[in-house]
């Protein structure tokens, strides 16, 4: 599979104190990849890294099959930073002209492609003001304009939506899914797991400046699946053979909450309570939210280092 | 590199520090044209040839003196946050993670600011040679030489300042290169004393502040350049005093002065090459 994103080992440290430890990551290209953890859990630093901000103390990576550090790829990566500053005495297009010149646009090529970006941001109109007239959310949106000039291939996205209202985020969602469909990769760092769940393929989850779970969305779902169940007639008998299947198993008078490992376990629960004489009125699947996997794999809050 | 310089170059005219430079230089020039003026109206009116030989050059070279100032303050107020600032505010991580190389982003800044700042000092010395010239009629001969040596001042400043910008944060920066060019112009003053009062000590202290920051210098050489002690012993009352220049600094001086900015530039994009940021 050809990656947009491989990282070996990465990491990097502050003296004594780490940022990241030996992050090894794969991100396909194409896909919108969530990066999740606390604060404080080094995502920033890996992203910083990944885009040229800071030097790994040691390990490598790739991006777009080229070496990290290297100044051409950049040509074909964009990168929205999480505290968006701009020269805010510019106007918004002189702006974004300033921009699409350090990626080495120019002539009738700059001019469209900045009118297309500015098109597809929601600021045409606003293109003339000063950036310092802007709201956040619209400095918002000029910065991520200035990321997708370049037409990037891989674009890292620091909480992208952070200052944007409702409709905002919305209209960045879409933005994203329609990059998405055109085959561009997607690196989204955000503390809103709904929208990561909405969007996001895969996720990796980092604490303490590790990574501690990654994989597809559908995949860490699946893998810790949660059924609730009405059962009359329960005996110790039935409850020790639940017990078998489940990783987890709480009983409230008839209500029986068990977790499962895989998907095939919730039917064999269904013969389990058959076989076993006893009655099954009600079966749920609960999926588990990202936000549970999110507590659950982190621990959640903040992290103090 | 081009587009960065081109933007700083912008920036620079875009800054309030602009504004209030070109205040204090419309208010600095207005009250030195005034005094020309009169000084001159009083000449002309009570001819004085061997007083006004003494007293035109040295108003030139107070004009020169504290025109290099407001110069200078632009200089470190201009670059003082060049990069740090940048760094601070955040504005860089959009910048710096575009297809370019860190050393074209400070080169673009020197080239930007330094545009900038050579401009900005060589139509002030333009004016103050034109206040000179048009009220007093005294006929400056190294005019082109020195115009280049006082447009090379800011850039000194400029480069040692830009460094600072890499490896300080704003502040720090700020302090450290006011005291640097305090240095410079006591250095500068203590010298002359040296030279008056044929003091070796005194002369090699101010040698070394030159070493350390040769903005000073470069004005000593200019004072020589447009009045020349050599020429007739009037001259040499010319040069006397905290403006003048009793010693004409050599030509190794100026190299020094152009190495020396070209040596922290250098190292400033060294040094931002291996930041994080």
């Amino acid at each position: 599979m050809d990656m947009a994103i491989e990282t070996f080992n990465l990491t990097k440290k502050y003296g004594a104190k780490v940022g990241c430890a030996e992050i090894c990551l794969r991100v396909p290209r194409g896909q919108i990849f969530g990066f999740l953890g606390p604060n404080g859990a080094g995502k920033s630093t890996l992203v910083k890294m990944l885009v040229g901000l800071l030097f790994p103390t040691s390990g490598k990576a790739i991006l777009l099959n080229r070496a990290l550090g290297d100044t051409e790829v950049r040509k074909k990566i964009g990168f929205l930073p999480e505290n968006f500053r701009y020269h805010d005495w510019l106007a918004g297009q002189q702006l974004l002209e300033f921009h699409a010149s350090l990626y080495g646009l120019s002539g009738t090529a700059k001019k469209r492609r900045v009118s297309e970006v500015l098109d597809l941001v929601g600021l045409a109109g606003k293109e003339k003001q000063k950036v310092q007239t802007y709201s956040k959310g619209m400095r918002q949106r000029a910065g991520l304009a200035c990321a997708l000039l370049p037409d990037p291939d891989l674009l890292f996205l620091d909480e992208p939506t952070s200052a944007l209202d409702p409709i905002g985020r919305k209209d960045v969602r879409e933005i994203l899914v329609t990059l998405k469909d055109l085959g561009k990769t997607i690196f989204l760092n955000s503390h809103l797991l709904s929208e990561v769940e909405m969007i996001c393929d895969a996720v990796a989850f980092i604490r303490q400046g590790k990574i501690i779970r990654q994989g597809l969305l559908e995949d860490l779902r699946t893998s810790n699946i949660e059924v609730e169940m009405k059962v009359g007639g329960l005996t110790p008998a039935l409850t020790a053979a639940l017990s078998t299947l489940a990783s987890s198993i709480e009983m409230e008078d008839d209500l029986v909450r068990i977790r499962v490992k895989q998907e095939a376990d919730i039917p064999r629960l269904a013969a389990l309570v058959v076989t076993g004489g006893g009655y099954l009125f009600e079966m749920h699947r609960k999926k588990s939210t990202l936000e549970e996997m999110f507590i659950s794999t982190t621990g959640g809050g903040e992290e103090i280092c | 590199m081009l587009t960065m310089m081109g933007i700083t170059f912008r920036e620079g005219l875009n800054r309030k520090v602009l504004l209030i430079s070109l205040i204090l230089a419309v208010i600095f020039l207005g009250l030195y044209g005034t005094g020309v003026h009169y000084a001159a109206k009083s000449f002309n009116e009570h001819p004085n040839p061997i007083l006004a030989a003494v007293v035109y050059p040295q108003l030139l070279s107070f004009g020169l003196y504290f025109g290099g100032f407001i110069v200078s303050f632009l200089a470190i107020f201009s670059a003082v946050g060049a990069i740090s600032a940048e760094i601070e505010t955040g504005i860089i991580q959009a910048v710096i993670t575009k297809p370019i190389r860190r050393c074209d982003y400070v080169w673009g800044k020197f080239l930007g600011l330094g545009l900038f700042l050579a401009l900005y000092a060589a139509l002030f010395f333009i004016v103050i040679a034109m206040i000179i010239n048009v009220k007093t009629g005294l006929v400056l001969d190294g005019q082109w030489r020195a115009l280049g040596l006082f447009a090379l001042q800011p850039v000194v400043l400029l480069a040692v300042t830009l460094f600072g910008s890499v490896v300080l944060p704003t502040i720090a920066n700020g302090v450290v290169m006011f005291m640097l060019y305090a240095v410079a112009v006591i250095g500068g003053m203590v010298e002359q004393i040296g030279w008056l009062i044929s003091n070796t000590g005194l002369q090699q202290a101010g040698i070394v502040t030159s070493l350390v920051m040769p903005v000073d210098s470069l004005y000593r050489k200019i004072v020589h350049l447009l009045m020349r002690p050599t020429d007739n012993p009037i001259n040499a009352l010319q040069q006397m005093g905290p403006f003048g220049s009793m010693a004409e600094p050599s030509v190794w001086m100026v190299v020094y002065a152009l190495l020396y900015v070209v040596f922290f530039t250098g190292l400033a994009a060294y040094a931002f090459g291996r930041k994080d940021i």
